[in-house]
């Protein structure tokens, strides 16, 4: 079984220099090594799926020492639950996409590249997924950055078509250059951050690998709680990373410009697949802080899951407040994102605050995982679609494409009814599994923020399929029509949307069965192999699966009804009042809570200043005095002493005989001395 | 051949420097391969050396009298000097073929279009003097006492102050001057120390470098060597003359100033904190906390440039001083990390350097505002600074980023077992790579990003510099990028000295 673990790692990267080198043939090499490997890949994941059914043989660890010296590094990879679930989802997923970009890239005279760094992404993706140590966690960690760097910039000549923001003279546009940019320094910041904190872990528990980790965490975590505040500066700081990458608050800035990469960079990188990667380390890490809390007794350790829980709330909320104004189609998928990944940290971060909700947070926060990753890669295929056909990121540029896309319509329907939570499409198992996880730890607040945003995630969906389906033509599409009449996406396109939306379908179906064998494998991978201490809830003072059903479809009908009737039948109409309340927060939303703002001004702008600062003015002023004027108040208080000496290199001899008398009395000192 | 190995490291390039003028008159520019014979002779030997190191863990000392009893010209080779050694001949020999075009461009731009003799007499010229580097590099690194790493210290501004002279951009006399002057302010400071250390033990010898081990003349000497270790990396405040001379000499040596600058880590290690590890403790705070400042400093001042050249010789200070940060914070793993982090600096550098000199010599503009979009014309220089960057802020698989994770760790663990005061270093350490990060991608977006200038849309000459310039740097790259992934190696080998070194951790 190690042998395909090993080959869905390396077959993506042996793809890349063959793509390479079939571009330099001709395109359909280049197009066949590009598809190829990464569905070997996925073949390779799996034949990994029966492990599943049998989770008492897992784990399965395969390494190899990496260095010897200072210490003792191994590579390796590690095939249990979580690894095998992520490995499943990201490769497959990802050869579907890989076969949709071959439509979408078409004719694009950076197809090489773009494909290069999709094999190199899925390459690095299933590293950290798959890894058995921190250490190579990490690696992947950087590489996939790496890579979502590259394909934010895809477009680097920044064509002005290319830029997002906007509407073109509504909002500030950045272009894609400036946006992998972006992208690369705050997901940085996590990353370095974490990388402090993994280097804590390994001082005090003398081993990065996973399992040795687990097992020795009841001896070496409270030695290391035994200093001052250390399990939450370690909590902090491992947190960083994941809250970078998955774009959690105050580090979620960077995935709305990252909507600046092609349709599928989107949905592979920035909603299916690396996005997770923050979700998938806070599950890895878990048992850690969970053996803190609960078998080493050291109660700073509930912070790694307070933080968890609340910035996933705080997240998932501040998202959909933005998605519900934004007016890209892209971005209004980027903030639903950010938001639903909120769910799933909520669900994790619940999962340590008591001994009864271990398992089932953690899976409810694994199952949305999946469905969301399945769900928003079909919803960002069809919005790329969508674009493709009507030359425009913005839905007011769409309107009634239901007629023109019928395929496409049907595919993005399925994906955001399921993104709402509609019963019984998975979104709605995997969003209950976390609500009801919320409700039995008895996290009141964040239960509320979610059941909230929940109404928050059907008003956006809903407008945006409103807007874009079946509003009225917009004047650009009637405009496009006049020149060739819109139509529907490729099959390789449509195609691709069409296979998500039929998996959505089959989980949806099969919700409670995924559930359940979710819940057996974390039961058996946390409570028996890792010997958790496991509670069992007690009885309930009313059912909490109903309450929470109840509240759930609630919730979206409030959210959708409304939508429906502004955006979808536009039966009703609103004009949002200047200097009302709506207005004010059409306009904090609007502008992102200011947070963006916020960030450029003390960051960017800060930063930049500060360099400005230090390059103009300290060092100036330092190099003038130090180069300059130092050798010239030698040569002017000195003048006649050393006139004889004076010859084109005046300052040279000078400065020497300054220099010598100086050596000449520190030696003198010295020798006294 | 295999005779007295290390000193054929040495004196193989000086016996190539004169060979190239003799030769001149008959080969003209041919003559150059001596230089590059030369150096890959002397590579494969060093390379030799370490994988017969590497098994045997026998180091390889040759004796040569000097001067005298007191001063023995004697080479060591072991597994910190050959390795290093290795690097910076591979450097040496890549650079002198990617110097080939350089140098003709330099001599246009400074001499004109000058009759062939005299180009061939210039051409010639630099490699003689280039040839001084590697022979100034292998001293120091085998030299087994203080004269010898001194006289071969003073080697090194010899062919740098020609060459800057000679061949490096407007400010070039002047800068040279200061190159120098900042070489015998160092120099000056180690002939101090060296003499403190003679006085107390009667030998120049590092060995008898231990002799002075809790005494307070150790503290003395210590702080004269230190001095001139910090002048030569440019720790702030004496950072000043580190801009001005990488962003006006011809990159076809920057790499090796990144070398001339980083081997005062190697230094330190071989003269202080080997024999005097006890006493050096009392120094390793404030040194974090002086690099600290310097690799911050050093990244801001890299911010604020808009001069291609200025801009990487600035990043040079703040890389520098990673270096110090992991060997100051006397753990074996600050140790080992920060020497390998040495050689990742040294090679990216020099990919860096030379990229961007491929960028003047292509465009003719050291502005970088000036500059954008040149991926479209120039993929291959795109590719290659990406690598330097990457390599610059310690992205995998380059091997700066196990050199990192290494360093980092010793760091932490000094942080951890250390005063508060280490634990915030480490920390604010780590968090400052960010600012690595910030310039070197940022550098990518105003080169290469962007719209294409108009004036280089319709230039046919702005593309992709010639094999000879770029497949050296595509090989100091694989060469990086197989240390990253394989760094056992060269780690099992500085691992034979350091694990000597008397430290808890």
């Amino acid at each position: 079984m190690h042998l395909y673990a090993w080959l869905a790692i390396i077959l993506p990267l042996i793809g890349i220099p063959l793509i390479f080198i079939g571009s330099r043939i001709n395109g359909v090499l280049r197009n066949t090594a590009a598809i190829a490997f990464p569905i070997m890949a996925a073949l390779c994941a799996l034949r990994l799926f029966p492990l599943l059914l049998h989770p008492e043989q897992l784990p399965l660890e395969s390494s190899w020492i990496w260095i010897t010296h200072p210490f003792i590094l191994e590579i390796g990879i590690l095939l249990d639950p979580l690894s095998l679930i992520l490995t499943l989802v990201v490769s497959i997923i990802s050869a579907i996409i890989a076969v949709y970009c071959l439509g979408y890239m078409k004719g694009d005279p950076g197809i090489s590249r773009f494909l290069m760094l999709v094999n190199l992404f899925i390459g690095s993706m299933l590293i950290l997924v798959l890894a058995n140590n921190l250490l190579l966690l990490f690696v992947g960690w950087k590489l996939v950055g790496l890579c979502s760097y590259g394909l934010i910039g895809f477009y680097y000549q920044d064509d002005r078509k290319y830029w997002i923001g906007g509407p073109e003279g509504e909002a500030p546009m950045t272009t894609p250059s400036f946006c992998g940019l972006k992208a690369l320094v705050v997901t940085g910041v996590g990353d370095l951050i974490m990388l402090g904190g993994i280097l804590i872990l390994f001082f005090f528990a003398g081993t990065l690998n996973f399992m040795e980790l687990y097992s020795s965490a009841p001896t070496w975590f409270p030695e290391m709680a035994r200093n001052p505040n250390m399990a939450v500066l370690v909590s902090i700081m491992l947190l960083a990373g994941p809250i970078g990458k998955s774009a959690q608050f105050p580090l979620h800035e960077w995935l709305p410009e990252a909507m600046a990469g092609p349709g599928p960079v989107s949905a592979l990188i920035h909603a299916a697949t690396m996005v997770k990667s923050g979700v998938y380390l806070v599950a890895r890490l878990m048992p850690i802080f969970y053996i803190g809390r609960w078998v080493a007794n050291c109660p700073d350790a509930t912070i790694f899951f307070t933080i968890t829980a609340w910035v996933g709330a705080i997240t998932a909320f501040i998202a959909a407040t933005q998605g519900l104004v934004a007016k890209e189609l892209k971005k209004i998928l980027a903030f639903s994102t950010v938001s639903q990944i909120g769910y799933m940290w909520i669900g994790l971060g619940v999962a340590g605050l008591t001994q009864t909700t271990l398992v089932a947070g953690t899976s409810a926060g694994i199952f949305h995982l999946i469905s969301h990753a399945i769900f928003k890669a079909c919803l960002f295929l069809c919005a790329g679609s969508v674009i493709h056909t009507t030359h425009s990121i913005y839905i007011q540029d769409m309107g009634g494409m239901r007629r023109y896309m019928p395929l496409t319509w049907l595919s993005m329907m399925i994906a955001a009814i399921c993104l709402m939570g509609v019963p019984p499409l998975p979104g709605f198992w995997s969003k209950d599994a976390i609500l009801l996880a919320g409700l039995e730890a008895h996290h009141i607040p964040i239960f509320i923020i979610a059941i909230i945003t929940v109404a928050l995630t059907a008003f956006y969906t809903t407008r945006m399929i409103g807007i874009v389906f079946y509003g009225p033509e917009s004047p650009h599409l009637q405009h496009l029509q006049e020149a060739s009449p819109a139509h529907e996406a490729p099959a390789i396109m449509w195609g691709a949307c069409g296979l998500l939306a039929l998996m959505i379908l089959v989980l949806g179906l099969g919700g409670p069965w995924a559930e359940q064998l979710l819940h057996h494998n974390f039961t058996v991978n946390l409570a028996e192999t890792l010997k958790l201490p496991v509670n069992h809830a007690g009885e309930h003072p009313f059912n909490y699966h109903l309450l929470v059903t109840c509240l759930s479809v609630a919730s979206i009908l409030a959210g959708a009804v409304p939508a429906w009737l502004i955006y979808g039948s536009g039966k009703i109409k609103i004009q949002i009042r200047a200097n009302s309340i709506f207005s004010e927060l059409y306009t904090l939303f609007w502008r992102r809570w200011y947070i963006d703002s916020f960030y450029n001004l003390i960051f960017i702008d800060g930063t930049l200043k500060i360099a400005d600062f230090v390059a103009f003015r300290i060092e100036n002023n330092f190099d003038t005095l130090v180069n300059r004027r130092l050798p010239d108040l030698v040569t002017e208080t000195l003048p006649n002493l050393l006139l004889r000496l004076k010859t084109e290199s005046e300052n040279f001899l000078y400065i020497g005989a300054y220099l010598m008398a100086i050596i000449m009395v520190t030696i003198g000192f010295a020798l006294w001395h | 051949m295999l005779e007295h190995l290390l000193l054929q490291a040495i004196v193989v390039p000086v016996i190539c420097s004169p060979a190239i003028i003799l030769g001149r008159r008959v080969c003209g520019k041919k003559t150059a391969w001596i230089a590059r014979a030369g150096l890959l002779y002397s590579t494969l030997l060093l390379l030799f050396a370490c994988l017969q190191l590497a098994v045997t863990s026998t180091p390889l000392v040759e004796h040569y009298p000097f001067a005298g009893p007191a001063i023995k010209m004697n080479l060591l080779g072991d597994g910190l000097s050959l390795p290093i050694a290795l690097i910076i001949n591979l450097l040496c020999a890549a650079l002198s073929f990617y110097a080939d075009h350089y140098i003709d461009h330099r001599i246009e731009a400074i001499y004109g279009n000058v009759d062939k003799k005299t180009a061939v007499n210039h051409y010639t010229r630099f490699y003689a003097l280039f040839l001084l580097f590697p022979t100034g590099f292998m001293g120091v690194c085998f030299a087994t006492n203080l004269i010898g790493i001194y006289f071969f210290l003073e080697i090194l501004p010899l062919p740098l102050y020609f060459i800057m002279a000679m061949f490096g951009y407007v400010d070039r006399v002047r800068v040279a001057m200061i190159c120098l002057m900042w070489a015998v302010f160092g120099a000056g400071f180690f002939l101090v120390g060296s003499v403190i250390v003679y006085y107390h033990t009667g030998s120049f010898a590092i060995d008898s470098i231990a002799g002075l081990s809790g005494t307070p003349a150790a503290f003395w000497a210590i702080l004269m060597f230190l001095i001139t270790i910090m002048a030569k990396m440019a720790v702030v405040p004496f950072q000043v003359w580190m801009p001005w001379v990488h962003a006006e000499h011809p990159t076809c040596i920057a790499g090796l100033l990144a070398v001339y600058a980083n081997i005062a880590v190697y230094v330190m290690l071989r003269v202080l904190i080997i024999p005097l590890t006890g006493d050096f403790q009392v120094f390793s705070l404030p040194l974090m906390t002086l690099a600290l400042i310097t690799m911050v400093y050093g990244a801001l001042l890299t911010l604020g440039q808009t001069d291609i050249k200025r801009f990487a010789a600035c990043s040079t200070i703040s890389q520098l001083a990673y270096s110090m940060l992991g060997v100051c914070s006397m753990t074996k793993a600050g140790i080992d990390g920060g020497l390998f982090f040495f050689l990742g600096h040294i090679m990216g550098k020099t990919i860096i350097f030379s990229t961007a000199g491929i960028i003047v010599y292509t465009t003719g503009i050291r502005d970088m505002r000036q500059l954008g979009g040149l991926a479209r014309k120039m993929p291959v220089t795109t590719v290659l600074w990406i690598i330097g960057a990457m390599g610059l802020a310690g992205f995998p698989p380059m091997n700066s980023f196990p050199g990192e994770w290494i360093m980092f760790t010793g760091i932490f663990k000094a942080g951890l077992i250390g005063s508060t005061g280490k634990l915030i270093i480490a920390i604010a350490g780590a968090a400052a790579i960010t600012l690595s990060v910030v310039y070197c991608f940022r550098s990518v977006k105003t080169i290469f990003y962007g719209p294409l200038d108009g004036k280089f849309a319709n230039n046919d000459h702005i593309k992709d510099p010639p094999l000879s310039m770029s497949l050296p740097l595509l090989a100091v790259a694989a060469t990086a990028i197989t240390l990253g992934i394989y760094p056992k190696f060269i780690l099992d080998l500085f691992h034979q000295v350091v694990s000597t070194i008397p430290l808890m951790y």
